[in-house]
């Protein structure tokens, strides 16, 4: 992906480490409330105008993540235009989905905490953001706070799920605090965002 | 509102829906990219020529010798032995050139040695027992000319016949390509039960959901144009409709008209849980009037003509999100979520699509189908819809396992369904359904007009196993964008169909040109058919096949509806924007 920055290009002291940081924020707000604990903001002007979290347990939705709750939020004070002056910050790899959206709403840029090989749209699975298409392509920064975003992820998996059909105990399970990065597998080591 | 004006409307939607024609045509399985683009690579592998009859020692003896390595590709796609008169033609015509047939010879089969061959003294040891021998005198004799053409040759020792040939190295993807390797390289065979179900869907499966499919394709798909017809024709929207079926109320309505000797077509909206238009030009941003509050609501909208991006409101305003979100606030609605949803009032859920937040912004064709059908259409009894997941576990499951071959929705919808929906047929008139004069006064008109209520809905709320879209269809009027393909998926729609004039260059379904779909089986090479972009008009795009990626933990089951003749009231989209 050749508009992926390395990682140490961008400071996490930066006001890019900020922003990532409000993210991470909602992503622990996720958490707390038994959503998958991936959280965004989106930056205008050097100011947040929209936040969001995975919602899609509550809302019975399986098409409401982080980046669409964002951009309701924004629209309901910016007009739509302002998102191609706008960036996002997400602690996960934006899926296919919101990757797609993203592209049609005409994001400035992304930054991304760690790849989702799941389902990422931005390079994890398929390049949405730079492939041909009607809309202009946009750039993709990774991981910036990446211990951070699969720590979410790490605390959100060694849960019980309680709704599922068979809970998995997990008692034995303690939080996985290494981290890996020369690893290819490592990717394996959290689930994907559903 | 008072009974008479709700009923007026839902009156008028019943004509409309009534007057639905279906499309003539059929459903094609849209191939997955894999399927279009196999893996394809070729190498060189030994053959070998052996006496017919030690076969079954050779393969014995090679595989005691040589085991094959584990970690090489494996072969079980390429035919171990092949007679002389089977090879492939080009391998025959040298083979003949090179090593004429000796008609004093016994009988003869090639044998596949592999790609590599560590030691080929050793194996030319190995076959040395097997190499076709002279036959016995006594039956040469009985042919007479072959004492004259060979009179000087058995005191020579034969040699071993070994060569190497051209042979794919990945499975055939299918019966054509299997054919056609058969033909020009190496004999192989197609498993479709082989384990490749990332790469396609079980070859059963996709026959068994197709037929239940296809029948009402044609219908589904011309009410999603209805549907989008209306949407456009607001001025809220582009002209694309989505229309979500539960095939289990289909297979209910069919199995019902079956009992009782009727058309089931006149039932079929009935299995249609949900329709949704686009409404992309409704969104007020930032609180200003949207674009449709700009046109005169009359006739199409203007921005329809052109592609602006600032003018297209989202992807959450498409018809499958929406109709996708229509389906999750029946369930948050539903009764027994209510306890559940005051705890949550102090952080609402955010409607991403603000033309949700309100009943009333509903259009005609969307309500009918939430409120009305349910109530109006099918028999009363059926507005006491609840199949609880418990009857349909009277049988025992071992039981029903071995009954249907999908186990969970047969068993549901034939037993579940038919106890508790379907009444007895003594208290049922026989159908049609009655007459609108006699029809009981709608139900709970306050309920519709707060936060609506869905009070006959057929979407089955969580306590009745309704999860997501789990097991449901969407039938669209067009392809839908990268973003609808992946929200489907999160949906897990059980199967996506749309028509296949309804292309866009934009799409995430389609998975290689028209055309290129053939012609990839007539030369077995995909790649220098489905990459050529912009050689014919349209076809200047990406093919994603997002419905079943090998990449992807969630798949559905894709088609395209290829009608007999194309509809001129629906032409090829002339502006490419995301459906």
């Amino acid at each position: 992906m050749e508009q992926e920055a390395k990682p140490s290009t961008i400071r996490e002291d930066s006001r890019h480490g900020y922003f990532m940081k409000q993210a991470l924020a909602m992503g622990e707000k996720a958490l707390a409330t038994g959503e998958t604990p991936v959280g965004c903001v989106l930056v205008y002007n050097d100011k947040i105008v929209g936040s969001g979290m995975n919602d899609t347990n509550r809302s019975m939705n399986g098409t409401r993540h982080a980046e669409f709750l964002a951009i309701a939020e924004m629209l309901q004070t910016y007009p739509k235009s302002a998102i191609r002056e706008t960036d996002l910050y997400v602690t996960v790899e934006p899926c296919i989905m919101c990757s797609a959206a993203l592209r049609q709403y005409g994001i400035r840029s992304v930054f991304v905490g760690t790849h989702n090989v799941r389902f990422g749209g931005v390079g994890g699975v398929l390049t949405i953001h730079s492939d041909k298409s009607i809309d202009p392509p946009y750039p993709v920064y990774v991981g910036l706070y990446r211990k951070e975003a699969i720590t979410l992820l790490r605390q959100f998996y060694i849960q019980e799920n309680e709704k599922a059909p068979n809970p998995r105990p997990k008692k034995n399970r303690a939080l996985n605090t290494t981290f890996d990065f020369e690893n290819e597998d490592e990717a394996d080591d959290f689930m994907p965002i559903i | 509102m008072d009974a008479s004006t709700h009923g007026s409307p839902a009156a008028s939607m019943k004509y409309v829906v009534e007057a639905i024609q279906p499309l003539d045509g059929y459903v094609v399985p849209i191939k997955s990219i894999q399927e279009v683009n196999p893996p394809e690579g070729y190498d060189d592998a030994y053959v070998a020529e052996v006496d017919i009859k030690s076969a079954s020692r050779v393969i014995k003896a090679l595989d005691a010798s040589f085991p094959r390595d584990a970690s090489a590709l494996p072969l079980n796609h390429l035919r171990r032995f092949c007679k002389r008169e089977n090879l492939p033609e080009p391998v025959r015509q040298y083979v003949d050139t090179t090593y004429p047939q000796k008609t004093s010879m016994a009988p003869s089969i090639f044998v596949l040695l592999g790609i590599s061959l560590p030691d080929m003294e050793g194996v030319r040891a190995l076959l040395e027992p097997f190499i076709p021998v002279p036959r016995p005198r006594s039956r040469a004799s009985q042919e007479p000319q072959e004492t004259a053409s060979t009179p000087s040759t058995p005191e020579q020792s034969p040699e071993l016949l070994i060569f190497r040939t051209k042979i794919p190295i990945y499975p055939p993807s299918s019966t054509e390509v299997a054919n056609l390797w058969s033909q020009s390289l190496w004999p192989v065979t197609f498993n479709p039960a082989a384990s490749r179900s990332t790469v396609a869907p079980n070859p059963q499966t996709l026959n068994r959901d197709q037929k239940s499919i296809e029948p009402r394709a044609g219908y589904y798909v011309s009410l999603a144009r209805e549907v989008a017809l209306e949407a456009k024709q607001s001025g809220r929207g582009r002209g694309v409709g989505a229309v979500i079926v539960d095939p289990r109320i289909e297979a209910q309505i069919d199995e019902k008209a079956w009992e009782e000797g009727y058309d089931s077509r006149e039932r079929w909206p009935q299995a249609v849980v949900a329709v949704a238009g686009d409404c992309r030009f409704a969104r007020a941003e930032a609180g200003g009037p949207s674009q449709s509050d700009r046109h005169d609501n009359v006739g199409p909208n203007p921005a329809c003509e052109t592609y602006n991006s600032d003018y297209e409101g989202g992807p959450d305003l498409h018809a499958l999100m929406r109709a996708v979100e229509l389906v999750a606030r029946s369930r948050r609605e539903a009764p027994e979520n209510e306890t559940d949803h005051a705890a949550m009032a102090c952080q609402p859920v955010v409607h991403t699509d603000p033309q949700l937040s309100k009943p009333h912004q509903l259009s005609a064709l969307e309500r009918y189908f939430l409120y009305d059908v349910g109530s109006h259409v099918i028999d009363d009894e059926s507005t006491s819809y609840r199949p609880s997941p418990d009857t349909s576990c009277q049988v025992s499951p071992r039981k029903r396992k071995f009954a249907a071959p999908n186990p969970e929705a047969a068993a549901e919808s034939l037993d579940a369904l038919a106890e508790t929906e379907l009444p007895p047929s003594t208290s049922l008139p026989a159908p049609p359904p009655p007459p609108l004069a006699s029809l009981p006064p709608p139900p709970q008109e306050a309920n519709g007009e707060s936060e609506g209520r869905l009070p006959t809905s057929r979407i089955r709320s969580r306590a009745e196993g309704g999860y997501l879209c789990t097991s449901l269809d969407v039938y669209l009027s067009h392809e839908p964008c990268i973003c609808c393909c992946m929200g489907l998926l999160l949906s897990r729609f059980r199967a996506v169909i749309y028509p296949r004039a309804g292309r866009l260059k934009s799409g995430g379904l389609a998975s290689g040109p028209i055309e290129a779909q053939k012609a990839v089986l007539a030369n077995g090479d995909a790649n220098n058919n489905t990459n050529t972009n912009g050689s014919q008009p349209g076809e200047d795009r990406e093919y994603y096949g997002l419905h079943w990626r090998k990449e992807l933990n969630w798949r559905a089951l894709g088609f395209e509806f290829v009608e007999d003749e194309a509809d001129e009231n629906f032409p090829p989209e002339e502006v490419a924007f995301h459906a």
